[in-house]
């Protein structure tokens, strides 16, 4: 999994790309965290995103919570079909902010 | 990992992993099931989720029955047989805590526990044993052909 940061508008957005699993979302929880501080908006790029399991997921969530406690905002965009299916199988598509293209994702208010 | 053919009334295909608990052999596993799920004739959105669910079994021993340790034994045995495709994993870490099984609400916001609702909702069958010898998790995708 690799993992970068650009500033794009308001928002920062974090391009992920490769697997999320067991052994790398601790990687991308501490990347993430480490960014809510300063940034108003977080924006994750999933675009590049191959696989993603329930640890990535959770980290999401949690991420999520963190954002939502201290009014900040943290959305998603460019789930593969196949990301997707994950985030429909734990139903939680529900609770995340998921848009189709950064530019949708980062002009959302 | 080992790969085994048995030829016979049932034809039956076998791949064995015998590995150490580290997150890092994951990735090894998901492709090697993925090509076993294509071989056996499951459509992509299906055989994504099988690799899903046996992901998370596998991450569920590392997590649970080892704590993270990556000095565990993990045994798979993945077996395409005529009318499904069994998973058997042993280990020889603490049990699991049956009742923490699935007791996560699914759809809310509450974080861990979903590796247990993603098994049982892409698997057929799915049980646990444990013995003195270790814990046994077995679960099964049947083929759903058309007639």
């Amino acid at each position: 999994m690799t993992i970068s940061v650009r500033q794009a508008g308001a928002a920062q957005v974090v391009d992920i790309a490769g697997d999320v699993d067991l052994g790398t979302s601790p990687n991308l929880r501490r990347t993430l965290f480490g960014l809510v501080a300063n940034a108003q908006k977080l924006a994750l790029n999933m675009q590049a995103l191959r696989y993603i399991d329930s640890s990535g997921i959770a980290t999401l969530i949690e991420v999520l919570k963190d954002c939502q406690s201290s009014q900040k905002q943290f959305v998603l965009f460019g789930l593969s079909p196949a990301v997707r299916e994950v985030f429909h199988l734990t139903h939680v598509h529900r609770i995340f902010r998921i848009f189709d293209t950064e530019e949708e994702a980062v002009a959302s208010a | 990992m080992t790969i085994s053919e048995a030829t016979g009334a049932t034809p039956s295909l076998r791949v064995t992993f015998v590995m150490r608990s580290r997150p890092c052999y994951l990735a090894v596993v998901r492709a090697t099931v993925g090509q076993l799920a294509a071989t056996a004739g499951l459509e992509e959105t299906e055989s994504r989720a099988l690799v899903l669910a046996v992901d998370e079994a596998l991450a569920n021993v590392i997590r649970h029955a080892y704590h993270g340790r990556a000095d565990g034994r993990i045994e798979l045995e993945c077996r395409a047989d005529a009318d499904q495709l069994q998973f058997r994993i042993l280990d020889t870490g603490d049990p699991p805590d049956t009742a923490a099984i699935c007791a996560r609400e699914i759809g809310s916001d509450q974080i861990g526990g979903l590796g247990t609702h993603i098994i049982r909702d892409v698997m057929d069958t799915v049980s646990y044993r444990t013995s003195p010898a270790g814990n046994c998790f077995i679960a099964a995708k049947r083929f759903r052909r058309q007639a």
